[in-house]
């Protein structure tokens, strides 16, 4: 699994890495330092992941199975 | 066409209504107005005031339009202000490069990282007033507790004496009063004001600059943006937008939430008992209680938006709090619920222009509830005459609040 951040999307409101610290952190700005990438999902951390991506109303971040 | 009243366009569209949001009403009947009109249809016409405005309701559309800023712009950010008596607001009214500049170089004053620096400061502050409060008995949350709480963080985030809060607060309430139906000229006169003092402080910067790390004007002063120095006069204004937006939203905010827990013996309980959820609720309140109940744009180029014929220079109301509050993407949309699975609320608007200070809004926020549960637990709204909201930018004007001692 792979999480994504669009990084058009993105405009740091900072709430994947609030409810998912266990996963993403911000940067100096504030925006989430996968912006615009992706990480690899271990498996114990597809809940954080699930709530990272509920928590985004820009729609900005994507949860996908390669 | 394009040279055509927007309202003549609207004509047989969508509905066309008459409604002023300007004026104070009973508490909470803003909400229940916007969420008739967003039920009523996705997007209306509302001829109140000037020259009237595109409202658009539900979640999806004011979405779309947030995050088209090639549509829909932002040299206006309210769709209530008077579009001749325009107060210039930085980054607010920027669009494009020159605001993804200025962003860039203003973000990280505001960042997590930034915030935690004043955390321990925010806390200890909290903890004092509200110990300072507890053995009188009652306090009026608006005026009292939260006016001066807002006020004093605002002025340590920025590195300026948290003294000088008493001075600032009328002003800032003249300019809101001005966005709001207020004259415009007592409004200019307030900016004035607030712009001298800010023009002191670089004058007393440029002479002894300030730490680069804690003093926001030294820190600005020594920024770049696109190469180039911030302009004396970009300076004022970012300070001055900074103090606008900063002060009036922290305070109301907690007005209503505090409205909330003396009313809501159930929710107040669970936060009590489980005080590791208040990061959750402040974000449930700021989805329920939106107090920018809409991001003012004007339309960029002709569109015909969800069969609406739109023109270059139409004004446009996008609802945040219709969005926050539309059954179509929350379930029990009127109600405080803690468990949301997903709880996407605008409550900071989003695009690019979401709300620089949210991060310090949440923190100031979460310190607030966690310290006065803590100290004050239980309490109870003090009256039994209705409470009134201002409108424009909601704000309840008085929340008297009683507890045993």
């Amino acid at each position: 699994m792979r999480l994504r951040v669009d990084g058009n999307l993105c405009s740091g409101q900072g709430r994947c890495y609030l409810r998912a610290p266990e996963l993403l952190e911000s940067d100096d700005e504030g925006f989430v330092t996968i912006r615009g990438g992706s990480i690899e999902v271990p498996p114990e951390l597809r809940d954080a992941a699930d709530r990272a991506v509920n928590a985004c109303p820009e729609d900005a971040i994507s949860l996908t199975d390669d | 066409m394009s040279d055509s009243k927007p309202i003549d366009r609207a004509e047989g569209v969508c509905p066309i209504i008459d409604i002023d949001y300007r004026i104070d009403r009973p508490a909470f009947e803003t909400y229940a107005s916007l969420n008739e009109l967003r039920e009523q249809a996705p997007v209306l016409y509302n001829r109140t005031p000037f020259n009237g405005y595109w409202m658009v309701t539900r979640y999806d559309l004011v979405k779309e339009a947030l995050q088209r800023p090639d549509v829909f712009n932002n040299k206006l950010v309210s769709a209530l202000g008077d579009p001749s008596q325009h107060l210039y607001l930085i980054p607010q009214n920027l669009d494009g490069k020159a605001h993804v500049a200025v962003r860039h170089v203003v973000n990280p004053w505001f960042s997590p990282l930034s915030v935690k620096r004043i955390e321990p400061l925010a806390r200890e502050r909290a903890i004092a007033m509200i110990e300072e409060l507890a053995p009188k008995g009652s306090c009026n949350m608006t005026n009292e507790f939260a006016m001066l709480y807002a006020t004093e963080m605002f002025l340590a985030m920025l590195g300026l004496p948290v003294e000088d809060g008493a001075m600032m607060l009328p002003l800032v309430e003249e300019i809101f009063h001005g966005f709001f139906g207020g004259d415009p000229e007592d409004q200019a006169k307030a900016a004035d004001e607030i712009k001298q003092y800010f023009d002191a402080v670089i004058d007393d910067r440029l002479a002894t600059p300030g730490d680069l790390g804690t003093d926001f004007v030294t820190f600005l002063l020594n920024s770049n943006m696109d190469d180039e120095p911030f302009s004396r006069e970009n300076i004022l204004t970012l300070c001055m937008t900074i103090m606008l937006a900063g002060l009036d939203t922290t305070r109301s905010a907690l007005g209503f939430i505090f409205l909330h827990l003396a009313t809501h013996e159930d929710d107040r309980l669970t936060l009590i008992d489980h005080p590791e959820r208040i990061p959750d609720a402040v974000e449930e309140f700021v989805r329920l209680y939106a107090l920018v109940i809409q991001d003012g744009r004007y339309v960029a180029q002709d569109v015909d938006f969800h069969g609406c014929p739109m023109r270059k220079g139409d004004v446009m109301w996008l609802g945040l709090a219709q969005a926050n509050r539309d059954p179509r993407k929350f379930d029990r949309p009127d109600e405080f619920v803690l468990d949301r699975d997903s709880n996407k609320h605008m409550g900071f608007g989003i695009g690019q222009h979401r709300c620089l200070g949210a991060h310090l809004a949440r923190t100031e926020l979460i310190i607030v509830l966690e310290e006065w549960l803590a100290r004050i637990p239980e309490f109870r709204l003090d009256t039994t005459d209705p409470l009134t909201e201002r409108g424009g930018q909601l704000m309840l004007k008085s929340v008297p609040l009683a507890w045993s001692v």
